[in-house]
């Protein structure tokens, strides 16, 4: 008797759970999937997902990322957002090539696909990303006119770097390079930090101690451990970097930043979720490429 | 008569297990130097033997706690988290407003008990040291990232310009206040290691557990120990870190006790206990400081600058396995298997 009644509870259980189920799935599920989970970047780009699903109301979302950028982690973190039954992901790939196979399953599972940040080669419904080769030209050009300003026409620059395998960074190299081709500027051997700040403060530390006349930090680490190297010397080291961040505020007010490149990863994760649900509506998300945009931000603009 | 006493001491520190590799490794410490200064002018100047001397602290400080970890037969995969959840905590609480000192305080109370988890979970629970310290390596990141609501804390302000000064930014009779600190720290890590019962007490768990446990060693006690030691170093790393960035970040420390362990062993400490002195993680933390500064100066690519660090690691840990096991053959023992904490097996 004690089995029968036990048997009977259960399938009302099942039942009841896949009555659940099938009213949950009048949400559209969306999975973000960031390159780690603690740079503050992604944590911004979270952010701005949030706020839309709260004003949706649709969205069942998720932020899955590995702790660490790696790219075996990240396939997972896929292939757990397409086994947890996701509608779409919004990707911030690792690299162009380097998540491929997961992204054939998650599309041949009918998974919609949203690049942030960083897309991938293989194809997506729309990518929500800096320019970030424009980007680095534009950081290029202001540190090159504020040397030109001071009468400073040659001499070594450095740049620091998180890693050479993040296409955005490497993006942002290419274009700072591109701005000082053809001038009498020579940038010296790029060095990796991994966006550390101090690991980045000592690299450009060695390079004030070499010399250069300017610095160029390629994210928001690299731009604080610049800025306090240039601080902690009291020269001439004009530096100019990427991001926003409290201290990076604080120490381009305090002069010994010429500016940052300040990002929208909020935008990105706020339009990404938008497009993410048109798409899921069957309508269009827009332009296939939509430029979140930086602003140069001096002294004086702040 | 004097002659010969001279000559007795120079001999007695000579003859010191371990010292044979520290001379090696200094040896090809000043050939490093001599290459690099060599390849850039700049170098060797003032400005620059200051900064790479600074440079080299944090690594000497989680050296000298892995070392200790090393020298009892286990490893501190945690040393990194550590440094990141010290980072955070006293970034956070500066820029709620806490009194820079009393954060200090609060931090390494907090450290300390991540390294007491860990002494316990060695040697009363009986976990791998491996397994242990890589559940206490999440949990402090974790715990790193979950102190300020998962993001990097703001400035930490004036208030706290002279914290910065006093373990970072400051410099005391020409040198670094780092500098100094790790120096005072090394003096008292170093005595407690060669002068004291509870440095043979390390010594002896890491030779032979099972011996020192018959000769009446606390075992349970010792091992703790070193993960404090480990804990406290780890924390003023910390420390030294916000001071430096003026902020707490996340993912500081990161990898951190990798790098700890390749300065240990480069010095001499052996992976499999009982062995090394911290006069060699001292040349060990000034090779990899060397090389990370000295590649700079070189302009060398990052890829070059990878494979030079590794081979160097290797071959350091080469040359002592090929030492002991020279030693042991020329003695004509035979070992029987002895499996140490990190659960590798190796003749006694």
């Amino acid at each position: 008797m004690k089995r029968k009644l036990l048997g009977v509870v259960l399938c009302i259980v099942l039942l009841l759970s896949l009555v659940g189920y099938a009213s949950g799935a009048s949400k559209y599920r969306i999975f973000l999937i960031t390159m780690d989970q603690m740079d503050q970047h992604w944590v911004t780009v979270d952010a701005g997902a949030k706020k839309a699903v709260s004003e949706l109301g649709n969205v069942t979302y998720r932020w899955l990322a590995p702790d660490v950028k790696d790219d075996a982690k990240q396939i997972e973190s896929i292939n757990n957002a397409i086994a947890g039954g996701a509608d779409a992901i919004l990707l911030a790939a690792n690299g162009p090539t380097a998540v491929t196979s997961a992204l054939r399953e998650a599309t041949a599972a009918g998974v919609k696909i949203i690049y942030v940040d960083s897309p991938a080669d293989y194809p997506g419904e729309q990518t929500l990303a800096t320019d970030n080769e424009a980007a680095g030209n534009k950081a290029g050009q202001e540190l090159k006119k504020a040397l030109v300003n001071k009468g400073i026409t040659s001499g070594k620059l450095g740049v620091v770097n998180v890693n050479a395998a993040t296409a955005s960074v490497v993006q942002r190299e290419n274009g700072f390079r591109a701005a000082f081709k053809g001038t009498a500027f020579q940038i010296l051997e790029t060095q990796y930090s991994e966006g550390d700040a101090a690991r980045s403060k000592d690299i450009a530390a060695n390079y004030i101690t070499q010399g250069v006349v300017g610095i160029f930090g390629a994210n928001e680490g690299c731009t604080v451990g610049t800025g306090n190297a240039i601080k902690e010397a009291g020269g001439k080291v004009i530096g100019i970097g990427f991001d926003k961040s409290n201290t990076i505020l604080q120490l381009i007010k305090e002069g010994h930043l010429l500016a940052t490149m300040a990002q929208n990863p909020d935008v990105m994760g706020y339009k990404g979720i938008k497009a993410a649900v048109a798409v899921l509506e069957g309508k269009s998300p827009g332009a296939a490429y939509v430029d979140t945009g930086v602003s140069v931000l001096t002294k004086d603009t702040l | 008569m004097e002659n010969k006493k001279k000559q007795g001491k120079l001999k007695r520190i000579l003859a010191k297990r371990g010292m044979g590799q520290v001379i090696t490794v200094t040896i090809g410490l000043v050939a490093l130097v001599i290459v690099f200064a060599l390849l850039n002018p700049y170098f060797l100047t003032g400005r620059n033997i200051s900064n790479l001397l600074r440079q080299i602290a944090p690594t000497l400080l989680t050296g000298i706690g892995q070392s200790y970890v090393l020298i009892t037969g286990n490893i501190d995969l945690s040393i990194g988290s550590v440094v990141g959840m010290s980072c955070m905590t006293s970034a956070t609480l500066m820029t709620k407003g806490v009194n820079p000192w009393v954060a200090v305080i609060i931090t390494y109370l907090a450290c300390l008990l991540i390294g007491l988890l860990n002494g316990k979970l060695i040697s009363k629970a009986k976990l791998p040291a491996f397994i242990a310290t890589l559940g206490t390596m999440t949990i402090a990141r974790g715990i790193a990232q979950i102190v300020n609501n998962n993001y990097n804390t703001d400035s930490i302000g004036e208030a706290a310009e002279g914290f910065m000064n006093f373990f970072y930014y400051g410099k005391t009779l020409g040198l670094f206040n780092t500098i100094w600190i790790t120096i005072v720290i090394w003096l008292v890590f170093n005595f407690l290691l060669s002068r004291t019962r509870t440095g043979r007490h390390l010594y002896a768990v890491g030779s032979n557990m099972h011996a020192a446990h018959l000769s009446g060693v606390n075992i349970s006690s010792t091992v703790t120990k070193a993960y404090l030691v480990s804990a406290f170093c780890s924390a003023t790393v910390g420390l030294i870190t916000t001071a430096t960035s003026g902020m707490g970040t996340m993912d500081a420390g990161n990898g951190y006790e990798l790098y700890a362990v390749a300065a240990s062993v480069i010095g001499g400490v052996s992976t499999l206990g009982g062995q090394g002195i911290l006069l060699g993680t001292v040349i060990g933390a000034s090779v990899w400081g060397v090389l990370q500064n000295g590649l700079q100066f070189a302009g060398a690519p990052v890829a070059i600058r990878n494979i030079v660090i590794g081979v160097i690691v290797i071959i350091t840990v080469l040359l002592d396995l090929v030492v002991r096991q020279n030693k042991k053959v020329g003695t004509g023992k035979v070992g029987t298997g002895k499996t140490t904490s990190i659960g590798l097996k190796h003749k006694a």
